[in-house]
């Protein structure tokens, strides 16, 4: 099993994003971030970059998701939707979970799977060693580059974030 | 909305466009495509009636939607060539993917469905913004993949815009939507000689923007927004109502003025590549785009349009003063005898 814990993991991450995607009440979204959040961080992790992982709990979850429940929990209703309260709702997640499984089934079962890309089976994403990069972690070294090279991409995207901001505040201030 | 701001997400929407233009990396591109998304949506809620706010979120889940669409266009070029510069893109999936994403940006048929509904809910001056600049940047992308675009869903989705906004804007009275159904058969002509000689894509994208520009300021100077409300300007500004007339025969390609350049070097090129069908096809369905052209000709400087007595004398504020109408009317009709100079562009 140990070998096939990225697809595993993959598996479960698109379940999750099936399960937000049905549009619960947001507090039921929130919850299953937290989840998709959790396999993202493994996967990143069983590709050696256990910084980016951490960065995942610490950042993504523990400071955007926990602002987005309490601004949630503020703005909830008295009866939110989950999703077994609405048929829609249960119909659209059990189309979405229906629709993985055979594509999981599909992929374990055939050699090769053709839609977009081909990839040989589950085979190709088992993780092993190809290729020693060495003494140094590719992942530090990209997060290191991104700051010296990359100072570019660190200058648009924080502009980008700052003007996200000043954009969701004109939006919502209304009159 | 506070000055400091409004010039802060205007200078975005620039910043977006400029670094879409001029990136290398294909995750810079997707980047600045979503930094002008982001920055144009409060420009089109300038006004706050729920309009406007359907409007913007129309066109913020179409233009999501494309650049998700680029994004997995992206990623494909990336599995197949393992590499992120900008050329053309290796792959024919990904390459037919981001065609569809591109013209999903521009509003080409069969993805128009947004752009008369989005324009009528904005005013003028968003709208404007909308139609010229918002359309650089997907040509740029669409420039820079040229040689490897599939070409007969190119030439597939350009003659059915063509047809799809002359056909569309048959119907209507409201001036927005006349300028988006005009878009959208505009860049169906630019699309359409886009795989034979991409210069002149440019130079049809130059010469709508000027005239686009041009037909927005006269619309926002004379404060109309319906074809019965623009039949009024022979009374406030008879100088005006002359203009318009100009400009509108110009945009519908009448020689000789300079709507006329682009259509004839497009028509030009297609012939010399040994395709006859198509270009007599688009100059018949151009005649669509002329009809309702002249029919705003027709009732705003050629006759007095009927309206009730109290109706005729058009109260406004003081006149506005757009310095760069004089400069763009000239440019927008009088550039026809300089063809010869773009034997320069090489």
């Amino acid at each position: 099993m140990m070998t096939y814990i990225v697809f595993i993991l993959s598996v479960i991450f698109v379940i999750s994003f099936v399960g937000f995607s049905s549009k619960p009440s947001p507090i039921y979204g929130g919850l299953v971030l937290i989840v998709s959040g959790g396999v993202g961080c493994g996967i990143i992790m069983n590709f050696g970059g256990s910084f980016l992982g951490l960065m995942v709990f610490l950042i993504y979850l523990g400071g955007m998701l926990v602002v987005f429940g309490y601004t949630t929990a503020m703005a909830t209703e008295q009866y939110p939707e989950v999703w077994v309260s609405n048929t829609t709702v249960m119909g659209v997640f059990l189309l979405g979970l229906l629709m993985e499984v055979m594509l999981v089934l599909y992929v374990l079962k055939s050699e090769e799977v053709g839609v977009v890309f081909k990839f040989s089976g589950v085979g190709d994403w088992a993780i092993y060693d190809t290729g020693d990069s060495g003494v140094f972690s590719e992942e530090i070294m990209g997060v290191a580059a991104l700051y010296s090279y990359g100072a570019w991409v660190v200058i648009v995207t924080g502009w980008s974030l700052l003007v996200g901001v000043l954009v969701i505040l004109e939006v919502t201030r209304g009159d | 909305m506070n000055p400091l701001i409004f010039t802060t997400i205007l200078m975005t929407v620039l910043l977006g466009t400029m670094i879409v233009m001029m990136s290398s990396h294909w995750l810079m591109i997707w980047i600045g495509f979503e930094m002008n998304l982001l920055a144009i949506i409060p420009i089109l809620m300038k006004k706050y009636n729920p309009r406007t706010m359907e409007a913007s979120t129309k066109y913020f889940l179409t233009q999501a939607t494309a650049s998700m669409l680029l994004m997995m266009a992206i990623i494909i070029n990336l599995m197949h060539s393992g590499q992120w510069t900008i050329t053309k893109v290796f792959n024919p999936t990904a390459s037919i993917i981001m065609t569809s994403a591109l013209a999903m940006k521009l509003g080409l048929t069969p993805f128009h469905f947004w752009v008369p509904e989005v324009t009528q809910g904005i005013s003028l001056t968003s709208g404007l913004i909308l139609l010229t600049w918002q359309k650089l940047a997907p040509m740029s992308i669409l420039y820079q993949i040229s040689p490897s675009i599939n070409l007969n869903i190119l030439l597939t989705m350009a003659v059915l815009s063509i047809l799809v906004g002359g056909w569309g804007g048959l119907n209507q009275t409201q001036l927005r939507k006349i300028m988006a159904y005009s878009s959208i058969a505009h860049m169906g002509w630019m699309t359409a000689v886009l795989v034979y000689n991409p210069t002149l894509t440019m130079l049809n994208m130059l010469i709508y923007i000027m005239m686009t520009l041009t037909m927005f300021m006269l619309f926002i100077h004379s404060s109309s927004t319906t074809t019965l409300s623009l039949s009024h300007t022979w009374n406030k500004t008879p100088l005006i109502t002359t203009l318009i007339l100009i400009t509108l025969l110009s945009m519908g390609g009448l020689p000789p003025l300079s709507g006329f350049m682009p259509k004839w070097m497009i028509i030009q090129e297609l012939t010399k590549n040994s395709s006859i069908i198509l270009p007599t096809l688009m100059a018949i369905m151009a005649l669509l785009n002329l009809y309702f052209y002249m029919r705003l000709t027709y009732s705003t400087s050629l006759t007095m349009f009927p309206s009730t007595n109290n109706m005729k004398m058009k109260w406004q504020f003081e006149t506005k003063r757009i310095t760069l109408l004089p400069p763009l009317i000239v440019m927008s009709s009088l550039l026809l005898p300089l063809t010869p100079m773009l034997s320069i562009l090489d």
